[in-house]
């Protein structure tokens, strides 16, 4: 009896174990994931390339959701609390490739804003970036081509094109529309007539955003900063060298303290600024990674075996900036603008709690321009001397940094707080607040806003462009009115009907095609209509990005797959009726290397299959030859 | 730009209704409410009220809601995409000129017409009750509308699938999005308030159907070409008409309930009633102390 009951639950508990064992795993599901995305209303190329790409992923047996968001409710979901699987949306980007720095780095992953938003961790891939970071000179090309290569190979994003944008604008009241690029600052200032009194710079905007939060460090409600940058200044402006558009302006005499070298920055709350690299005079050759460009041969860029994989190396300084700010400068409240507002500035982008919490929160906004400062020494009331742990190109993005006062700012280090509701750790009274009035030292100041209807600025007399002494382009209308209106048609209707001079957003790609033929029409038929339609490069870029902080997408296997599942050169011409760039590598064409260049399809990364049809058993053998698996039905399994 | 669509719009609905009036109210029924128009209005008084409290805390809510909605709404679209796919696309391969035309007017001014003229028509009644119905089935329409956009995020049709359902409204007359923008928001889409205003009036227009025979059949087709325009524009999903018709049901029953269920009138009067029962109260009271 008692044997037998022994010999039972022996028996049972084997058979259990057998039970467990097979009930215990996982279920390997079909492969169901959601695109985040904007409305049509928010970003109609966004949803339309999203819709697109659902459609081709379904066709590869994948199950495909949409989660349409508003423009802030989707910055918060992707780039605040990372909550997505693949998200299609427009990138800021940058003229120069140093941005990548921030995107890719694995130390960002857990940070908020552009920083890292893919949660993209590579230790290899660091390596580059921190190579792309301190390299200077030839080595610096070098570097930034080895970066784009990997990432053309891990696709932690895939980057699909760079638009053309076009924007339209009057030229009877004001001209000189195309001396600054109009999604700069600079475009809004050095206008024709120079400086007329009592004249309103009518500019219709497509964004409703700027109408309810002003704040320089507000992710969600930022795009590149051009309202923003009306309101505050930055050290310098940088120079666009593509496509001759110049954000400097046509004004190439700046004020003569300016080094004739620097054909990278225009200077601005800056006069002047000096780089010293370490301990030689010739401080682009002297830095670590050229010793090893040395070492290894300098055509080897894609596996560079002397690289170290060494992610914890205290990074030595690699030279200082000096910089001298303009004197007599103040912000619109009359407090003057000082060495100390630029220190604190620095300080707080790193950290907005100023190290009075235990979680530092950096702003998500600008966080590459700040990290390789590693120490800032006043020398003087305008004078400030920067530790640099960078190349000298990659360093001087400090001084694109707009420059808030200390003042006001100072006061906004507490973690902001609603009765009885928990706060995530970090947030700030910085980084919710609208900031409204928002207090800048820019061209322009605020004066009153309605909500989803218009914000008006006011010219700021104090501004040093207005000073005889300084030959910058300056504020020329007294007031500039910046009237929201959602839609791309509205816009162009107020600006053909004598409402507005300039769409200050790029028009949607849709309408492209009608402006343009009413341009050529005008032409021809010499009408007197004084409409100028406005092309100009952009450093911005759609992209898809990855959650790689989760299953598949972790998996750099399967984001090639998906990445050759997207039919740039076809999305282009469908949603962007041909108003853009199919792009391999997310910088500009002079940064592009060649191994990277459109040839017509993606060099690294091509299209399965022809003029946007996808070839399904191509992409079947493409996920299977990835290690994943197809059931009976045609549909892909992953066990996540 | 604003003001100028606002006066055409105005002075198109005025010209609408006086035509509307001429030919369904007739010239008696206008000579009695020039006597009896103040009777009228102190009936109708309370629930207009009602209406215009509703109204200006729904023009201030609106403001509101998108923002709470992103807290706690559940965005539907996907799930309403799932549902009814490619309707809205069928209903809008038979796009002409012409028709875009018609639904663009109707879209705008049919429907202000077909909310305003009934207040007109019922007011020249000499029974108050189908307007009091009508102004509280609008009240009921707004504030049960409101509280779904509250919980439910959706996009309309145009901004899920832009290049295949045209937002034929806004670009074929961009004029209009100045207007619509005022009152519209776009993830409030669920339920069509377009659609329930629209089958209130006609539902109502059923019941009085007595007094004003023609306007009832003027209703239907009006009321069915606020629908389908509202999908042909690529505005709404069909999913969204349909829960406006179900609101539309719910908010005429419900004002049916309601209506006379309490009077202001009886009410002051009970009030003054027991004042004076209190202050005999009191001095009986007093007198005891």
């Amino acid at each position: 009896m008692l044997a037998a009951s022994v010999g039972l639950s022996v028996s049972t508990s084997g058979c259990l174990q057998h039970v467990r064992s097979i009930v215990n795993r996982n279920e390997v599901e079909q492969l169901s994931l959601t695109i985040t995305t904007l409305s049509a209303d928010g970003d109609r190329e966004s949803i339309q390339l999203a819709q697109d790409i659902s459609a081709t992923l379904e066709t590869a047996g994948i199950d495909i959701e949409i989660d349409m968001q508003s423009r802030e409710a989707f910055r918060r979901s992707v780039l605040i609390n990372h909550d997505f699987d693949i998200y299609v949306g427009r990138h800021p980007g940058d003229i120069r490739p140093d941005f990548l720095y921030e995107t890719l780095h694995s130390k960002f992953a857990d940070e908020s804003g552009w920083q890292n938003p893919f949660g993209f961790t590579n230790l290899t891939f660091d390596t580059y970036l921190d190579r792309q970071q301190r390299a200077g000179g030839e080595e610096r090309e070098q570097a930034v081509s080895q970066t784009l290569e990997a990432l053309a190979l891990e696709q932690p994003f895939v980057p699909i094109c760079v638009p053309h944008e076009f924007r339209l604008a009057r030229t009877d009241r004001f001209d000189g529309w195309e001396q600054g690029h109009l999604a700069t600052r600079m475009g809004y200032l050095g206008l024709d007539p120079p400086t007329t009194e009592e004249a309103v710079l009518r500019a219709v905007h497509t964004d409703s955003r700027p109408s309810q939060n002003l704040n320089p460090l507000a992710v969600e409600f930022r795009n590149r900063g051009l309202i923003t940058g009306l309101l505050y200044d930055s050290l310098a402006v940088p120079r666009w060298s593509e496509g001759g558009a110049d954000a400097g302006g046509s004004d190439e005499e700046t004020d003569g303290i300016e080094e004739d070298d620097d054909r990278t920055y225009t200077s601005w709350l800056g006069t002047d600024w000096t780089w010293n690299g370490n301990g030689n005079e010739n401080e682009n050759e002297n830095e670590t990674g050229d010793e090893r460009t040395e070492n290894g041969s300098s055509t080897d860029t894609d596996t560079d075996p002397d690289i170290e994989l060494n992610p914890d190396a205290d990074l030595e300084p690699t030279g200082t900036l000096t910089v001298t700010l303009r004197e007599d400068c103040q912000f619109h409240d009359g407090h003057e603008l000082t060495a100390d507002d630029v220190a604190f500035t620095i300080d707080f982008l790193s950290d907005t709690t100023r190290d009075d919490s235990e979680f530092p929160a950096p702003s998500p906004r600008y966080r590459g321009h700040v990290d390789p400062i590693a120490d800032v020494v006043k020398q003087g009331t305008y004078e400030l001397e920067f530790t640099c742990t960078a190349s000298e190109p990659v360093a001087k993005r400090i001084l694109e940094i707009p420059i808030l006062p200390a003042h006001i700012w100072d006061e906004r280090t507490e973690t902001a707080s609603i009765p009885a509701i928990t706060v995530a750790d970090g947030t700030t009274e910085a980084l919710i607040t609208d900031n409204l009035p928002p207090i800048g030292s820019g061209p322009f100041q605020f004066e009153n806003r309605t909500e989803r209807e218009f914000v008006t600025l006011e010219r700021f007399d104090e501004h040093f462009t207005r000073r005889e002494s300084v030959a910058l382009p300056e504020p020329s209308a007294e007031t500039l009115r910046i009237r929201i209106d959602p839609r791309s048609t509205s816009a162009i209707e107020l600006v053909e009907t004598d409402d507005a001079d300039v769409t200050s957003l790029a028009l949607e790609s849709y309408v492209v095609d009608d402006v343009l033929a009413a341009e050529s029409e005008r032409e021809q038929t010499s009408d007197a209509d004084p409409l100028e339609v406005i092309e100009s490069s952009t450093g911005s870029f759609y992209h898809l990005g990855f959650n790689a902080r989760t299953a598949p997408f972790s998996n750099p296997r399967f984001r090639r797959v998906i990445a050759r599942l997207i039919d740039k050169e076809q999305l282009v011409s469908d949603v962007f009726y041909g108003h853009a760039r199919p792009i391999a590598a997310p910088v500009t064409r002079e940064w592009t290397p060649d191994s990277l260049a459109w040839t017509g399809t993606d060099p690294e990364t091509p299209f399965l299959g022809t003029d946007g049809e996808l070839d399904v058993e191509a992409a079947r053998a493409a996920f299977e030859e990835a290690g994943f698996r197809y059931d009976d039905e045609g549909r892909l399994r992953v066990r996540y | 730009m604003l003001t100028q669509v606002l006066v055409q719009l105005v002075v198109v609905v005025t010209l609408m209704i006086a035509v509307s009036v001429a030919l369904f109210v007739g010239r008696r029924r206008l000579q009695v409410t020039c006597t009896e128009w103040r009777t009228r209005l102190r009936a109708t008084a309370p629930v207009l009220a009602v209406l215009t409290v509703v109204l200006l805390f729904n023009s201030i809510a609106r403001q509101i809601v998108p923002d709470l909605s992103w807290m706690i709404g559940w965005n539907l679209t996907w799930a309403i995409y799932d549902i009814e796919g490619q309707f809205i696309l069928w209903l809008q391969s038979f796009e002409t000129p012409a028709v875009t035309a018609y639904f663009s007017f109707i879209y705008i001014y049919g429907y202000v017409f077909a909310l305003t003229f009934p207040v007109v028509a019922y007011f020249a009644l000499a029974d108050t009750r189908p307007l009091r119905e009508l102004l509280a089935a609008y009240t009921l329409n707004y504030t049960l509308g409101l509280v779904l956009y509250v919980f439910v995020i959706a996009f309309g049709p145009r901004n899920m699938m832009p290049e295949l359902v045209e937002a034929l409204l806004y670009d074929t007359y961009p004029q209009y999005q100045h207007l619509t923008r005022q009152v519209n928001r776009n993830t409030n889409v669920f339920p069509s308030l377009h659609a329930s205003l629209a089958t209130t009036v006609t539902l109502l227009a059923y019941r009085t159907r007595d007094r004003y025979p023609t306007w009832f059949y003027v209703t239907l087709g009006l009321g069915t070409s606020i629908a389908l325009s509202t999908m042909y524009l690529g505005i709404h999903w069909a999913i969204d008409v349909l829960a406006g018709l179900g609101l539309a049901y719910i908010s005429v029953s419900l004002a049916r309930v309601l209506v006379d269920r309490w009077s202001v009138s009886a009410w002051i009067a009970s009030i003054r009633g027991r004042d004076a029962d209190d202050d005999r109260e009191m001095d009986s009271s007093s007198d005891h102390t």
